[in-house]
């Protein structure tokens, strides 16, 4: 069979066909997209080197595990309270935020649905990951912290449970919703009552996936400065227990980043090191569970 | 910074050594306190915890005293957070903690209760106008140049103002940037207090906090006012002279009410203490005090302590630490910057110490 | 030959389940769930609820004027002028629309930018390193950015400001946008950027989602047409796209809005209302967090007043971005997720 080959009518689909202008639109549209791609890459790397090198030169074995110096013009000194608080804080906010939440997702996904009262939850999750941080610790300061009269590890442990719950429910949700309903219902003709199925079948099914997220509210709350203002008070020596004042990282990096002293600023960037390991480290690991084990379709 | 920290350990180590060495003999400065190694001794039983919080003004001082004497008395847990003069007189009020630090006075409706408190001086100091200015080490600074450069009608550094108070000192015309407190602070109340005395361009009263004019710049507690001068070249702000020094900022030599430039020392400071009226409860005003020598922005500090204490071991604890502070932990008020009490006040603190 | 099968002897309950035990073990469970789920609710409620509460002796004392004053006077001064504390969020509230106004502006080409590299450009290999600086961009705490800036970014961009002001102070309306800078470096400008890089891990998700949604065979379709790759985005991704952009954009906002900690360490202290975007300023959740740890009493009140503006601005935002989000995807899949 020949080639029909165009005709004298048929369209030129060559590339020079383009006219300059146009083409000339499209190449400035590649490179402002390409630009932008850098322009996001640049701040990223700038912190990373700035966090990596003035901390690097901080940090050592004493740094981490000594108190913080009660005046910040001291040389020396170290974090160790400051890890202790953010461990403290942030695991007794997940105890509290992650069971919590993934019985809220298990409601919105197994039982709610698309009723009205599911939909307005759904909703108002999502709203409340919008409201800010601070607005979380005014609210535990106002209600827990004046009515208990003192500022404890505990009440920042509730502000930052309170930034957990929508993320934890809404990343849940999601998870849950990947389970194949096969399961669900090989279970359900197997003779398993609804809830021994959730708790059985279906979240062991999406227990990567809950991980990760968890994970990634877990995160995001030991990076959180603001709901911790008002709630936690200030200490200079290792608490390990919750009903007292307490410190945490992001506090020490927040105090020490407005003081003129150089060891205090040294301390910053030092904390600000082992911060962005424990944060990364976690969004890392997170984003391996979800994708290494993640949900197989049946 | 070194050297503070080298000469606070060497002062801290002097005072033990005479605390030790004075056991022998009878210290006629401290008519009061008995035999000194009893008071030593006396500390070395006492245990306990005190949560204290007030003024960041005395901060570096407390931290160093607190340090001190935990060397002497080690098992006692003091923590000192300083958070402002104005939420330490609260906190106190409500309980919440033991003493109080605050530059200020108690106000009716403010903080403790008039007559379940008492003030006890505890060192004073220099509030330094530090300044950044390319080229210029040194200024000379009248008060009504000083209201006007804060309250902003000046807006220049070569303003003929300026030129007139420093005669022969090459200025650059660049702007002025006014940094102040944006937290409610004693430092800024004792400073706004002596704009008010000393000059009558001052219109914006005085304060824990004013209604500074809106192109100006705020910084949190002494530290923060410290590092916005240090980064911001033609500024121009208040911070105690331990901040300033410990910064590397220069600061401006004032004209006291005698008329003459001084520049902020502690010498300078002690000078104004001496002409400086006591009151009955202890507050005491250093501010524009009339002397030659003296500093007219003087601030004065007090630790906010209860006339009553229910446990018995805390009044024990307070009467402790501070009985330290005012005969040993003055020595350490020179290496952080502070200047001791002069002695007749010094007495009658101790004597207001041993009412609780 | 038939089976004979064996008849299952009939369960002995009339419920056929017997794993799990009775119905009561479901309707705990389910009980349960509803109250986790319903927390969510109460948990927002109460905090409408109880701020508002703290802030009313606050809101008492100034009226409607906590709302539009310019002043912010937080102890009673002795001697001349106010007799009383004065509290006015008017320049609060602006310095927080400026600052999200400067961090959209750079923030959202960028991030469709972005989005667009993700979806058309991007060779397999390289999306996968592109998505992972995006998920690091995210979750680097703001006080790190904070401290970052703070510390390296105010103090290096005050040259680039005073250049900027020598080179369009001349202009009428540029001049006064980029007026005279203040020399710390620390101004709605800088707190706007650094907000700018927080914002953009968001908006780009979201667009990412939006653009993926878009049917393939409307891009193929135009590049059958002759489209080159921007015109195909032109004319068949944008359009079927916009109305998810714009609730991306809107939740970049809320975002935007709600940030503390990055924004308290870099905008200055200043309550002052500019057009100037180089001076210094002060937004509410920053004012909150510089203030907060030294007040006391009706000042206190007057700073939860403030949480509470904030608090019902964000919800607002947010709940108009998703209502905008869902009603796109409706259109754009023919059911809500």
């Amino acid at each position: 069979m020949s080639v029909v080959s165009p005709g004298a009518g048929a369209p030129n689909l060559s590339s020079g066909a383009i006219s300059g202008r146009r083409r000339f639109s499209n190449h400035l549209a590649t490179a402002f997209i390409a630009l932008s791609v850098i322009l996001a890459v640049i701040p990223l790397a700038l912190v990373c080197y700035y966090v990596l090198a003035k901390g690097a030169s901080v940090v050592s074995w004493e740094f981490l595990s000594s108190d913080v110096p009660r005046s910040p013009r001291r040389e020396g000194g170290g974090i160790w309270p400051a890890i202790v608080g953010t461990l403290l804080i942030t695991g007794a906010a997940a105890l509290m935020a992650i069971p919590l939440g993934v019985l809220g997702a298990v409601y919105l996904n197994e039982y709610g649905k698309n009723r009205p009262l599911a939909r307005v939850i759904r909703t108002m999750a999502d709203v409340m990951t919008g409201v800010p941080s601070i607005v979380m610790g005014l609210f535990i300061y106002v209600a827990w912290v004046t009515q208990v009269g003192s500022q404890s590890g505990f009440a920042g442990a509730l502000a930052l449970g309170c930034l957990m719950l929508p993320i934890v429910i809404r990343t849940t949700e999601e998870i849950l919703r990947l389970v194949p309903d096969d399961l669900r219902q090989a279970s359900a003709a197997l003779g398993a009552r609804r809830w021994r199925t959730t708790v059985t079948v279906v979240l062991p099914a999406a227990v990567s996936g809950i991980t990760s997220g968890a994970m990634l509210a877990v995160a995001r709350a030991a990076g959180e400065t603001a709901p911790l203002l008002a709630t936690i008070g200030l200490v200079y020596t290792a608490n390990y227990s919750l009903m007292e004042g307490n410190t945490a990282l992001p506090m020490l990096i927040f105090r020490n980043a407005a003081q003129p002293f150089d060891p205090a600023q040294q301390r910053a960037w030092g904390a600000a090191l082992a911060l962005v390991v424990i944060v990364v480290a976690f969004t890392i690991i997170a984003r391996v569970i979800s994708s290494r084990f993640a949900i197989k379709d049946y | 910074m070194n050297r503070n920290v080298l000469s606070r350990r060497v002062l801290a180590g002097v005072a033990l050594a005479a605390l030790a060495l004075a056991g022998c003999g009878n210290n006629d400065e401290e008519p009061g306190a008995g035999d000194s190694s009893g008071a030593a001794s006396e500390f070395a039983d006492l245990s306990g915890e005190l949560k204290a919080s007030g003024a960041s003004f005395p901060d570096a001082y407390y931290q160093a005293a607190i340090e001190g004497f935990a060397e002497v008395a080690p098992d006692v847990n003091i923590t000192y957070n300083a958070v402002g003069s104005g939420t330490g007189k609260e906190e106190f009020g409500q309980g919440l903690t033991d003493f109080a630090g605050s530059d200020s006075l108690v106000k009716e409706g403010q903080g403790p209760k008039a007559g379940e408190f008492l003030y006890v001086p505890t060192v004073a100091a220099p509030i330094t106008v530090s300044f950044n200015v390319q080229g210029v080490d040194k200024l000379q600074l009248s008060p009504d140049t000083l209201a006007n450069i804060f309250s902003r009608k000046i807006k220049t550094w070569g303003d003929a103002a300026i030129k007139a108070d420093n005669p022969g000192v090459n200025l650059p015309s660049t702007n002025i940037t006014v940094v102040h407190r944006s937290d409610g602070s004693g430092t800024t109340s004792n400073f706004t207090k002596y704009l008010d005395a000393a000059s009558d361009a001052w219109t914006l009263g005085s304060g824990d906090t004013v209604n500074w004019p809106s192109d100006t710049q705020g910084g949190e507690k002494n530290t923060g006012v410290a590092q916005l001068l240090k980064q911001a070249s033609g500024s121009i702000g208040y911070v105690d002279l331990s901040d300033a020094k410990a910064t590397g900022l220069k600061f401006a030599a004032i004209k006291n009410k005698d008329g003459q430039f001084v520049e902020p020392s502690l010498e300078a400071a002690t000078a104004a203490l001496e002409g400086a009226e006591i009151a009955e409860d202890l507050s005491y005003n250093p501010l524009n005090a009339a002397g030659a020598q003296a500093y007219p922005i003087t601030s004065p500090t007090y630790l906010l302590i209860k006339t009553k204490y229910d446990d018995a071991n805390k009044a024990k604890l307070v009467k402790g630490f501070l009985t330290y502070l005012l005969n040993d932990g003055q020595k350490l008020a020179e290496g952080e910057d502070f200047a001791a009490l002069p002695q007749a006040l010094k007495d009658k603190a101790l004597a207001q110490v041993a009412k609780i | 030959m038939t089976q004979t099968l064996e008849k299952p002897a009939p369960p002995a309950d009339k419920s056929l389940s017997s794993r799990g035990g009775g119905a009561t073990g479901d309707r705990v469970f389910a009980a349960l769930c509803v109250t986790a789920g319903v927390a969510v609710l109460a948990i927002l409620a109460l905090i409408l609820f109880t701020t508002t509460q703290q802030a009313l002796p606050a809101l008492r004392e100034s009226g409607l004027g906590f709302f539009t004053g310019a002043d912010w006077i937080a102890n009673d001064p002795d001697g001349d002028g106010p007799a009383g504390p004065t509290f006015g969020a008017r320049a609060f509230i602006f310095g927080t629309f400026v600052v999200s106004a400067v961090a959209l502006v750079v923030a959202v080409p960028i991030s469709i930018a972005i989005a667009l590299f993700l979806t058309e450009l991007a060779p397999r290999r390289l999306r996968a390193v592109a998505v992972t600086v995006i998920d690091l961009l995210a979750a680097v705490p703001s006080v790190v950015f904070g401290l970052w800036g703070i510390l390296v970014v105010a103090p290096a961009l005050v040259p680039v400001y005073d250049w900027l002001h020598g080179a369009v102070g001349g202009v009428p309306v540029l001049g006064s946008i980029f007026g005279p800078p203040v020399s710390s470096g620390r101004s709605f400008m800088t707190a706007g950027l650094i907000l700018a890089i927080m914002i953009v891990p968001i908006i780009t998700s979201i667009s990412r989602e939006v653009f993926n949604t878009v049917p393939s065979a409307h891009k193929q379709a135009a590049v059958a047409l002759g489209a080159t790759r921007w015109e195909m985005i032109k004319g068949a991704v944008m359009p079927h796209s916009f109305g998810g952009l714009v609730g991306g954009v809107m939740l970049g906002l809320g975002r935007a809005m709600g940030e503390t900690i990055a924004v308290a360490l870099t905008i200055g202290a200043a309550t002052q209302i500019t057009a100037n975007v180089l001076q210094s300023g002060n937004a509410l959740p920053s004012v909150i967090a510089q203030q907060f740890g030294e007040s006391s009493g009706v000042h206190r009140s007057a700073l939860i007043g403030l949480g509470v503006v904030l608090f019902v601005l964000t919800v607002i935002v947010n709940l108009l971005a998703r209502v905008v989000v869902r009603r796109a995807e409706i259109r754009m899949k023919g059911t809500a997720k």
